[in-house]
Formats: C-alpha cells, sequence, structure tokens
C-alpha cells in the first residue's frame, strides 16, 4: 500500500497532461448545456456601454499579443457586437504590435456578421462611417496622453493606410470627449497604464477585459470607480456573451451567433474539477507517505 | 561626460514630463505634444534596432560557433528575414498589395496570412502548454503544509469552483461567496501589496530622475 | 467529421502539433516551430515599425513637409535614434545610452504625478469609509473588512520593528488575507491557462477537423 502512495507521487508527468487533454477534450465534443450568470462587474460594463449617449463612442484598445487571443478574442468580439447591436460607433486600436492582425481578424468577422444580416445600407456596418481601426503606434504613452487631445494626430493613417483625417466617422471621434467609454482588452498592465495616464488627465470612463491571471489583481480598480467594469478571461467572455444575446434578442437580433467563451465552460468546469482532484490526490499521497515514514 | 550627459538628459527630459501635467499653457502643451509625437516616437522606432539587431547578433554567433543546435538558428534568420522582406514589400494589406507579389493563384502567403496561419498558432499554443506544467505543478508541489497553505488551497477551490457556472449546481451560493472573497478580502490584500509596489516604484523613478539609480547606464 | 480543405489551415494545424509535441519530449519538429515563431515575430514588428512608424513620422513628412525647420527637426531626432546602432559598435557603443536617456526620462517623469493620482491618492480614497457606505449594512460590512485588510496587509510588510506588541497579531491577519488574495489569483490562474488550451484545442477540433461546430 505504501509502494502505491509513493508510485503514486513519482507518476510519470506525461499522464497528468494526458488526462488534462482528454478532460479538457471531451466536453468540447459532448458539451453540457450551461447558461453563464453575470458577475457584477461584467454587468456593470454591459450596462454601461448598453445605456452610453449615441453621441458617444466605444472604444477598444486591443492590448494583448495572439498568446492570449483564446481568453481575449471572445470578448473583443463580444464588444464588437454589442457595440454595432446599440448602434455606436467604435474606433479600435492596438497598443501590442503583435495583436494588430486580430484585431483586424475580429472586426472583419463582426463586420461580415452584421453586414450579412443588413436590409439597408443604415443597417451595414462600415469601415471609415460606423467603426475606424487606427491600427498601432509606439510608445504607448504617445498614445493615451496624445489620444486626449487629438487622435488624428496620433494615428496619421489608420491601419488600411487610409489618411485618418479624411475617414467621416473622425468628424464625430477627435479625441476622448467624444468616447463614452475606452475598453482595454490586455494580457498585461496596459489597463493601469490606461488609468495612470489616460483617466488621470482626461478623466475617461475605462473598461477593462484581462486574462484571468491579471483580473484578482484589477479588483481595487473595480472597487474604487477606476474601471466602469470588468470582464475575467473566458468566463467573464461568456457572461458578456450571455447579457448580449438576451439583448440583441430583443431587437430582433436572434442571429445565432458563435459564442467561443461559452463553449468552452463546460470543459472548463471540468478541468477546474480535474485540477482540484489532482491536488487533492497529491496532498493525500504526500501526508501518507511523510507519516508512514516519520 | 558619457555617463554625464546621459544623466542630464534623464533629468531634463524628466522634469519636462512631470511639468507638462501641471502646466496648461498651450506653449508648454505643443511642447508636449512634440515631445511625444515626434521625439518619443521616432526614437522607439529606432529602439527596434535593439531586438532585432540583438536577435540576429545571438543566432549568427550560434552559426559561426557550432554550438549545440546552431542549425534551428538558421529557422530564425531565414524566416527573420523572408517575413520582413514580405511585410515590407507585399503591403499590410491584402486590399491594398505592395510591390511584391503575396500570392500564387489562391494561395496567399501574405504578410496577414502567415500572420493568421503561422504567428498565432505558434504563439497560442506556446502559452497554452502552460495548463499542462500547471497541473503538473498542482499535482507534485502544492502542499497544504500549514495553516497558510491550506487557506491559500481553500481559496483557490472556492474560487475554481465558483468561476464556473458547475459551482452554482453543487452549491448554490459558491459563485457568489467566491465573488465577494475577489471582491472584499482579495481587493484589500492587493490594495495593499499595490501601495508598497507603487511608492517603491516612485521611489525608484524618483532615484533614475535624479542620478542616484545608475543600473539602466550600463557598465563603462 | 468536416476536415478542413483550407493548406493553411492545415499548416496552422500542423504547427500547433508540433509545439504540443513538447509534453511528450523535445523533439526537432518542436525545435523548428519554436524558432519559427521568433523569426515570424520580428519579421512581422519590422513590417509595421516600417510602415506604420518610419513612413508616417519621419520619410513621409521629411519628403513632403514643405518647412526646413521641420525636416530639420525631424532628420535631428532620427539620427539621435539612429544611436541605437552603436550598441553594436564597442568603441562609441556608450552613444546607445543617450535615446535611452530620453525615453526613460520623460517616461518616468510623465509617470510620477500621474501614478501618485491614480495608484495612490485614489486607491487611498476608495479605502477610506464613506457616509454613503455606511448606508446598508453589508456595504458598511465589506468597507470596514477592506479597510482592516489593507492596514494589516501593510502592516505584514513592515519589516523595520521587531514583530511584538500590536505588530504581531496585525502581520498574522495580513497574512490571513493575503493568503486569501494568492489563493484567489492561483484559483483565477488555473482558470486562465486552461483557457488557452481550450483555444487551440476549439481551433483542432473545429476549424481543423471539424468534429464541433
Amino acid at each position: 500500500m505504501m509502494n502505491f502512495w509513493t508510485k503514486l507521487q513519482a507518476l510519470d508527468r506525461r499522464w497528468i497532461y494526458l488526462v488534462v487533454w482528454l478532460v479538457v477534450m471531451v466536453p468540447l465534443i459532448f458539451p453540457f448545456k450551461i447558461r453563464p450568470v453575470a458577475t457584477p462587474p461584467v454587468q456593470s460594463l454591459f450596462n454601461y456601454i448598453d445605456t452610453m449617449p449615441e453621441n458617444k463612442a466605444l472604444i477598444i484598445s486591443i492590448d494583448y499579443a495572439p498568446a492570449s487571443q483564446a481568453e481575449l478574442q471572445p470578448m473583443l468580439i463580444a464588444l464588437l457586437r454589442h457595440a454595432f447591436a446599440v448602434h455606436r460607433k467604435v474606433g479600435v486600436l492596438s497598443i501590442e504590435v503583435q495583436g494588430l492582425g486580430i484585431g483586424e481578424d475580429a472586426l472583419r468577422q463582426v463586420a461580415a456578421e452584421f453586414n450579412s444580416h443588413a436590409r439597408t445600407n443604415a443597417d451595414s456596418v462600415l469601415n471609415g462611417r460606423d467603426y475606424v481601426y487606427w491600427g498601432w503606434t509606439t510608445p504607448y504613452i504617445t498614445v493615451m496622453l496624445g489620444m486626449g487631445q487629438r487622435i488624428a494626430r496620433v494615428f496619421p493613417v489608420d491601419y488600411y493606410g487610409q489618411k485618418t483625417e479624411s475617414l467621416p466617422i473622425m468628424k464625430h471621434l477627435k479625441n476622448y470627449d467624444d468616447a463614452g467609454i475606452l475598453v482595454s482588452v490586455a494580457a498585461s498592465a496596459y489597463p493601469l497604464s490606461w488609468i495612470n495616464l489616460a483617466q488621470t488627465q482626461f478623466g475617461i470612463h475605462l473598461g477593462c477585459g484581462c486574462t484571468a491571471v491579471s483580473a484578482a489583481d484589477y479588483y481595487p480598480y473595480v472597487n474604487s470607480g477606476q474601471f466602469s467594469g470588468m470582464l475575467s478571461g473566458m468566463k467573464g467572455a461568456a457572461e458578456y456573451e450571455e447579457l448580449l444575446e438576451r439583448r440583441m434578442a430583443q431587437t430582433g437580433m436572434d442571429w445565432g451567433l458563435r459564442r467561443k467563451g461559452t463553449e468552452a465552460m463546460s470543459s472548463q468546469a471540468a478541468a477546474h474539477l480535474a485540477i482540484i482532484a489532482f491536488i487533492i490526490i497529491g496532498n493525500i499521497a504526500f501526508f501518507i507517505t511523510r507519516r508512514r515514514k516519520s | 561626460m558619457r555617463r554625464r550627459i546621459p544623466l542630464i538628459l534623464v533629468l531634463v527630459t524628466g522634469i519636462f514630463g512631470a511639468v507638462a501635467f501641471f502646466i496648461p499653457h498651450h506653449s508648454i502643451q505643443a511642447a508636449d505634444e512634440s515631445m511625444r509625437n515626434d521625439v518619443q516616437r521616432i526614437i522607439a522606432a529606432f529602439s527596434l534596432v535593439l531586438g532585432v539587431g540583438s536577435i540576429l547578433a545571438h543566432h549568427f554567433t550560434k552559426i559561426q560557433r557550432r554550438t549545440a543546435n546552431w542549425q534551428y538558428s538558421w529557422v530564425t534568420v531565414v524566416t527573420l528575414f523572408v517575413s520582413a522582406v514580405i511585410g515590407l514589400f507585399g503591403g499590410i494589406d491584402p486590399a491594398r498589395p505592395g510591390i511584391l507579389p503575396t500570392h500564387i493563384g489562391s494561395f496567399s502567403f501574405h504578410m496577414q496570412t502567415l500572420y493568421m496561419n503561422m504567428m498565432v498558432p505558434l504563439a497560442a499554443t506556446m502559452f497554452s502548454l502552460l495548463a499542462f506544467f500547471m497541473a503538473s505543478a498542482a499535482y507534485r508541489a502544492f502542499r497544504a503544509r500549514n495553516f497558510s497553505a491550506t487557506l491559500l488551497l481553500a481559496a483557490a477551490f472556492v474560487l475554481m469552483l465558483g468561476a464556473v457556472p458547475l459551482g452554482r449546481m453543487i452549491f448554490h451560493p459558491l459563485p457568489s461567496f467566491a465573488e465577494w472573497i475577489l471582491a472584499v478580502p482579495n481587493t484589500a490584500a492587493k490594495r495593499g501589496i499595490n501601495f508598497g509596489i507603487q511608492l517603491g516604484i516612485l521611489a525608484t523613478s524618483l532615484k533614475i530622475l535624479l542620478g542616484i539609480e545608475r543600473g539602466w547606464l550600463g557598465g563603462g | 467529421m468536416n476536415i478542413s480543405t483550407d493548406p493553411w489551415v492545415w499548416i496552422a494545424a500542423i504547427l500547433t502539433l508540433a509545439i504540443f509535441s513538447f509534453l511528450y519530449r523535445e523533439n526537432p519538429f518542436y525545435r523548428i516551430a519554436e524558432h519559427l515563431y521568433v523569426g515570424l515575430g520580428n519579421g512581422y514588428a519590422i513590417t509595421f515599425y516600417w510602415h506604420r512608424i518610419l513612413v508616417p513620422s519621419l520619410i513621409d513628412p521629411v519628403g513632403h513637409n514643405p518647412s526646413i525647420v521641420m525636416k530639420v527637426w525631424l532628420i535631428a531626432i532620427a539620427i539621435i535614434g539612429a544611436l541605437y546602432f552603436t550598441r553594436f559598435i564597442p568603441r562609441i557603443s556608450w552613444l546607445v545610452r543617450i535615446p535611452i536617456a530620453i525615453a526613460l526620462g520623460y517616461y518616468s517623469g510623465a509617470t510620477i504625478p500621474r501614478a501618485v493620482d491614480a495608484e495612490i491618492i485614489k486607491q487611498l480614497r476608495a479605502t477610506i469609509i464613506t457616509r454613503g457606505q455606511l448606508a446598508h449594512w453589508d456595504a458598511a460590512l465589506w468597507a470596514i473588512i477592506i479597510l482592516v485588510g489593507v492596514i494589516v496587509t501593510i502592516s505584514y510588510f513592515f519589516f523595520s520593528a521587531e514583530r511584538k506588541g500590536a505588530l504581531k497579531p496585525l502581520s498574522y491577519a495580513g497574512i490571513i488575507f493575503i493568503m486569501v488574495g494568492f489563493g484567489a489569483s492561483f484559483g483565477y490562474t488555473v482558470m486562465a491557462r486552461i483557457s488557452l488550451f481550450i483555444g487551440r484545442l476549439q481551433f483542432l477540433l473545429g476549424d481543423w477537423l471539424g468534429i464541433i461546430k
């Protein structure tokens, strides 16, 4: 028996990897139905964007690289869908150079979703009229402080090489005063830089979509009101998707759009149970072998 | 002079950066805008030289000295140059191509295609390996040896179960309790830790500006 | 099952599996994929640094701006930026400190007053209990716990005095809050890491093999 616990402690890590692989894969293939319930920070951000004045735009800052796109891309897509569904103008930028391509991909995907259901030109989502992708520039201090004065000075050309000032949307989006909220979708500490630089000087409202790793660290800023809301990891994305689907259904937009965040929740739950089991088994084995030795 | 000039520069630009926050006069704000949009931006663009140059120097040295796994360095060097040429001459947006054609028939090798189908999978998969390493570490190393560790584990279990909809099925108030842990004791702890960190950052920044902290100068 | 016929999806899947092969053991496929990633990342950065920074901020203005003062100013900045190249010339490598000093100094100076306001003053204000919070019993209780928690957490990190008298129970209470905070961070870190893997499986099972929709 003692041998069993000792062997268990010395288990080849590849068996653990295999268990993790199966525990995540099987629920993806055979998911169980889950309806996420929004936590207060997610609900706050959703309500803020939903009730923004019509003349105010949503600015989204893509502050992540492809490494974190599994967690953050569903958030970005949900935010874009929400803004277009409530007919708000959207300005998108990227602080991370490696985040540019995934931002462009998200905009193209969501614009195509809305345009495939559009009946009139007014329903369509058009680059330059309904949204602008400013792209990227560096350093971030230039972006965060400069956008408070004149966005076109910070981004003289957009991602596609068009002169920013020539775009119709820029008549209504000159600086932070024209934005209702700026949401930083980030894998690192950029949301705090947005608070320190942009919010302190210009008073812009900020939201945060962050990886779950950072989420616990950002709660003090939600508590202080410096973030008007926060999405934490894939779970946060799933909650936002749930709120958005209900909101879009209210206006007849039952399009059955893919919800990658929600799809992941079955696997997430199974994996969490597996990790808890690993920790418990590891501790039992440890304490039994330690007691036998002493 | 080799150390004095940079130290004077860091002090002058630092004072300018701080003063621009307090003085709303248009001449100071215009100078600040120029500093950010012209000086900082162009200097930051050239800073890429350091990163790329260091990588190339490292890999060329490996190739030259035939150190372990030197053959793979050719992969990095060739990929870097090929992708840079495609990006520089092929354009950024597939709808607005550059002078270099980036497709053969319907097969595209445009920068955006390379990015979405090579860089994104590589980066995302590289980081997804952490899930396995974390599971292995949780099994092997996470021990409730004392009260503090047990408390940490207990909080982690509550969060892990409360974060997923399954938690509600196990125990209905669990998600609310998990949210309370984040909103109250976690907030208190992180705020307290953050005060210390921020005061440390402020002190270090001041020391850099005043030339007390000179580690950034390097040797020589 | 609806396997993709797009060659690029297959390339992405092969690269994904090459990285995952590291879980079994290190192998040449993993090494090649790893080095590909480094090369591509740098090539991508070079592309955008050229097209979106140097061209619109330096080359176009110098070429088209009628003001000679502006041209001279931008060229001077470019020369300062070019000093980064001296990093690779040992005799004059000290010159690299100049552009670093300009960037570091400005950033430090600009963030000091802003960070004091955002990270210290606003956070302190949020910690203080206000009359509005006392209106509801639960908001009042949580606000008191947060205030006490912040104080005891800070007292735990006060190493300048011996832990006796009042400091001892305060530090012990601080550990409790810190451990709960770290436990919360660990729990969420588990969630984050698993999410990254779920994302890759969604691609392999969905976009590549067509098993999930």
